[in-house]
């Protein structure tokens, strides 16, 4: 393997004039993705990409390349400079991450590093072998990130992360059922229990029915809740987001915004998550309060937002990629903080009546500012009666408000567990979110779809 | 790059592929962003590499590597093939017949995007933005971007092609606050404006500086105009809204692979099946679909697709009746018709699939003004704002970002916080009329989604405003 170190190194050494910062990402990966319980489209990964970013007089531009040899260094230094030469000066740019004591942190194994071709093979054909006769359609994906930051600040940082995930859909006409799991260690890989738990929801689904539109009472398992926190954090727990006043928070900090039962976390350093040390500007990654006890209490910040809050904000660990920058700080890291209780069905015990949503598909942002988003439930909705899962449903559309689902919280799980939430666009980096099963009191149910099934 | 593509073949075919294409691949995109007068962006990425699939007793494979090399290519090879053993397969798999086929393409240009200046592109939004500002309006932003990739395919089936596709684009947003209410106008379109295969020439043709103002002021008035009202009622759809409608409930629902089941554990199925081929009335008469790879700044043209195949223009939906799919050799063996065409792949690291090229609604006859004038009452919808389909792609929902109340066949007062839903072969029975040619429009995304490991799609689609009778419109929260 390159050492994304020596790549950082060598891009920070080919700038001639002015402050940088280079960023070395090396991707070494696998995914086995099947379809009717065949592997139809394997793929393997190799690519070593380095950021540079020149600043000269505040004046900010940055560069990409995968030629990583001393003349495409030498180029990328070029074209980072010119991009740098062609901007405007930021009159409140704060300058490069100083150097700065990084955490401790875990998020690699050695044998999910080790796991080649023919292991990633091996795992999906286990997912397919244990779906017990239903065809499957999913992926099994390992992979190894590297992550190496220099600048000329003296900010030297590197990283090694592993992840795997295992998805599975298990499907035939007028039934499915969905199962996933992440994890960067070896212990967490179990591709056969992932397809066993879709394989067991699909065939509760045979026989789907309809309901009325309206507001229901929902036990929305994880996956669900990890896709809808995802979506409404884009705008609400941004830097950027407060600052254009686009944020549900915008106005609301200090205020008790859901009910008491939710907090929300962005923490790259928890060991259960996809734990980081640092972000792409460097600076040391921290866990941040989002909700606490349904009290909204801040933001998510990088160095240029910060900067632009004005006040004595500083950043959080939070900045996203150079080409990037225009989104501003993200939370990537979600963690919603688990309840009291002991499983799904005490949660269903909780709704009494109502609807028990596995996952949520094709999520839309209607309003960013009332956190409204829409789209369908699918692979798994049932209707909740006396406090049971009863008969299944056809997929539903949902309009709803995030405020509004998280205001009356009659209860979530005690463990959240990882959800991926990466679609593996782009150069590889583990993303996933820590998130709990939860019962709502008001999903606004707007539609209904077809029948669940392939 | 085309004797590592040979080489790279041979390796594959060596190690017993039976099949196995390569793709060499040298990407080069500049973005530029400025946002309430500060350069937000400033970049120039560059990427390159090789990417190899092949067909090992039925099973596919893929590799890549990013270095131009021998044996980058070779090792790229015979990963590919390995991993095809590894993965196993049921059988052979068919593919549809080809002649071998070699040529090249460039796309036409009049002005090549990277020989303006970053420093040119950063005044041009800097520009377009100050005229976006308005009282009201708390976020101006403006962002271009240009892209060249320069590719070559070689395939064990004798193809040899050489692609220069080059893109530029750009486009405005105004961001509206006050009194709790945030609101959104765009131009030429939401998320990321539009591009084209074409030179920069397409960029000035767009006149940011020149739509900015309206934009602007548009923003402001939507945060005291009046919300859509709810019902069922007939809709004039603009064609920005269009190509986002055509988008979600026609093309994917037809590319064949969906169809198969092959992306459901991702974008999903499909509510179309192979065998409704001829026969599924997908619409009204007035529906007229077409697949066309070949049209003129589409970001979905080429001269052969990434299996080699020519491009084509071929219908997908006549007079309402399903009439195409979009194809690979492999689906298009599977269903006995047609030989693909549609196979794209995003850059030298992924496998290609099917992908839409440039879909497009073909033209009726007559003006906006004439399709207004045949409302009594009505809702005139524009610029996408929020879309969601479901994963065999019939139960959509969809907000714009601007909306006109239609009284007596003329456009009234501005409506904000529009949105609309129905099933898709219901919603496109409701059709009953389109613009004619004068109206017709093209746009480009660079935004579809695709694929496991995530892939992104360039494509292009073009309509005129369509009018839909009876449909549901204002859902709320």
């Amino acid at each position: 393997l390159t050492r994304v170190g020596d790549v950082a190194a060598g891009a920070l050494a080919a700038v001639t004039d002015g402050d940088a910062e280079a960023l070395a990402i090396s991707e070494r990966s696998g995914l086995a993705r099947f379809a009717s319980s065949e592997v139809h489209q394997p793929t393997l990964i190799e690519n070593v990409a380095v950021t540079l970013k020149i600043v000269r007089d505040g004046r900010i531009g940055a560069a990409v390349t995968n030629r990583i040899d001393d003349q495409g260094l030498a180029d990328l230094a070029a074209r980072a400079g010119e991009a740098a030469e062609s901007a405007v000066a930021e009159e409140d740019y704060p300058g490069l991450a100083p150097p700065a004591p990084l955490p401790e942190v875990e998020g690699f194994d050695p044998a999910v590093a080790e796991l080649g071709a023919d292991d990633q093979a091996r795992l999906a054909r286990s997912a397919i072998e244990a779906a017990d006769g239903i065809e499957v359609y999913g992926f099994f994906t390992s992979g190894t990130t590297e992550i190496a930051f220099a600048s000329t600040t003296g900010v030297r940082a590197d990283q090694a992360m592993t992840d795997a995930t295992t998805l599975v859909i298990a499907a035939a006409d007028g039934m499915s059922g969905y199962a996933e799991s992440s994890s960067w260690s070896k212990a967490g890989i179990d591709p056969a229990a992932v397809a066993r738990e879709a394989a067991e929801k699909a065939e509760k689904t045979r026989g789907a029915g309809t309901i009325e539109p309206g507001a229901y009472r929902t036990v929305l398992d994880r996956y669900a809740v990890a896709d809808l926190l995802f979506w409404f954090s884009f705008d609400a727990f941004g830097a950027l987001g407060l600052l254009e006043e686009r944020s549900y928070v915008t106005g609301r900090i200090g205020e008790k915004v859901f009910d008491e039962k939710v907090s929300i976390a962005d923490d790259a350093l928890d060991a259960r998550g996809y734990p980081k040390a640092f972000d792409f500007e460097g600076t040391p990654k921290q866990r941040v309060e989002l909700i606490e006890q349904g009290v909204a209490r801040g933001v998510v910040w990088d160095r240029t937002s910060a900067a632009r809050a004005g006040s004595e904000q500083t950043a959080t660990g939070h900045a996203p990629p150079a080409p990037l920058r225009q989104y501003g700080a993200l939370p990537f890291s979600l963690s919603l903080a688990g309840g009291e209780a002991e499983s799904v069905d005490e949660l269903c015990e909780l709704v009494g009546d109502g609807l028990y949503v596995t996952r949520v598909h094709y999520v839309g942002i209607v309003h960013p500012r009332e956190g409204v988003l829409t789209g369908m439930t699918r692979d798994g909705t049932f209707r909740i009666r006396d406090g049971k899962i009863a008969e299944p449903l056809v997929n539903l559309r949902f309009t709803a408000a995030v405020p509004q689902i998280l205001a009356d919280v009659p209860g979530l799980t005690k463990s959240p567990r990882l959800v991926n939430t990466n679609d593996f666009y782009g150069e590889r980096y583990p993303l996933g979110a820590l998130a709990p099963a939860l019962a709502t009191a008001h999903f606004n149910i707007t539609g209904t779809g077809s029948e669940p099934g392939i | 790059m085309r004797d590592l593509c040979r080489a790279a073949v041979g390796a594959a075919t060596g190690s017993g592929a039976s099949y196995a294409d390569a793709r060499a691949v040298v990407a080069r995109t500049q973005n530029v962003a400025t946002k309430n007068g500060r350069v937000e962006n400033v970049s120039d990425i560059e990427g390159e590499g090789i990417g190899v699939r092949v067909l090992v007793d039925g099973a596919w494979g893929f590799a890549c590597d990013r270095r131009l090399t021998e044996d980058g290519a070779r090792d790229a090879a015979l990963r590919a093939t390995a991993f095809a053993r590894a993965a196993g397969g049921r059988g052979e798999r068919a593919l549809a017949p080809l002649a071998a086929q070699s040529g090249s393409y460039r796309t036409p240009v009049e002005r090549d995007p990277f020989e303006v200046s970053l420093a040119d592109k950063v005044a041009l939004c800097l520009r377009a933005e100050e005229a976006l500002r308005h009282d009201d309006v708390k976020v101006t932003s403006a962002a271009v971007r240009a892209q060249r990739e320069d590719k070559i395919l070689v395939t064990s089936d004798g193809a040899e092609i050489e692609h220069e596709l080059i893109e530029s684009g750009g486009g405005i947003d105004a961001i509206a606050v006050g009194d709790g209410a945030y609101q959104m106008r765009s131009y030429p379109s939401a998320h990321g404006g539009s591009s084209a295969q074409a030179g920069w020439e397409y960029v000035e043709e767009l006149g940011l500086e020149r739509e900015a103002p309206r934009v602007g002021e548009q923003a402001a008035a939507l945060l005291r105009a009046d919300e859509c009202p709810s019902g069922r009622m007939t809709v004039v759809i603009n064609a920005e809204q269009m190509l986002m409608q055509m988008h979600e409930s026609v093309g994917h629902p037809t590319e064949l692979d969906r169809v198969y089941g092959t992306e459901a554990a991702y974008a999903g199925t499909s509510f179309v099946k192979p065998s409704d081929l001829g026969s599924l009335r997908y619409g009204s008469e007035k529906m007229n679909i077409t697949a066309d790879s070949t049209t003129p700044h589409g970001l979905g043209t080429f001269a052969f697709d990434d299996e080699g195949v020519p491009a084509a223009r071929e219908p997908i939906v006549a007079e309402g009746v399903l009439r195409g799919f979009l194809t690979s050799r492999e689906t298009a063996a599977r269903i006995g018709s047609g030989s693909g065409g549609s196979m794209r792949a995003d850059g030298w690291n992924r496998m290609p699939l099917i992908r839409m090229t440039n879909l497009h609604l073909e033209p009726g006859e007559g003006t906006l003004d004439d399709l207004l004038a045949d409302v009594d009452e009505g809702i005139y919808l524009d610029t996408n704002k929020s879309w969601s389909i479901d994963d065999k792609r019939l139960n959509f929902q969809f907000g714009t970002q601007i909306a006109w109340e239609i009284r007596d066949g003329k456009l009234g007062r501005m409506l904000r916080d529009a949105t609309y839903t129905g099933i898709t072969p219901e919603f496109w029975a409701l059709l009953d009329a389109v613009a004619g040619p004068e109206a017709w429009r093209m746009q480009g995304l660079t935004n579809c989604g695709k694929g496991q490991p995530g892939q992104g799609a360039h494509v292009s689609h073009g309509a005129s405003p369509a009018r839909f009778r009876n449909v549901q419109v204002g859902v709320k929260a």
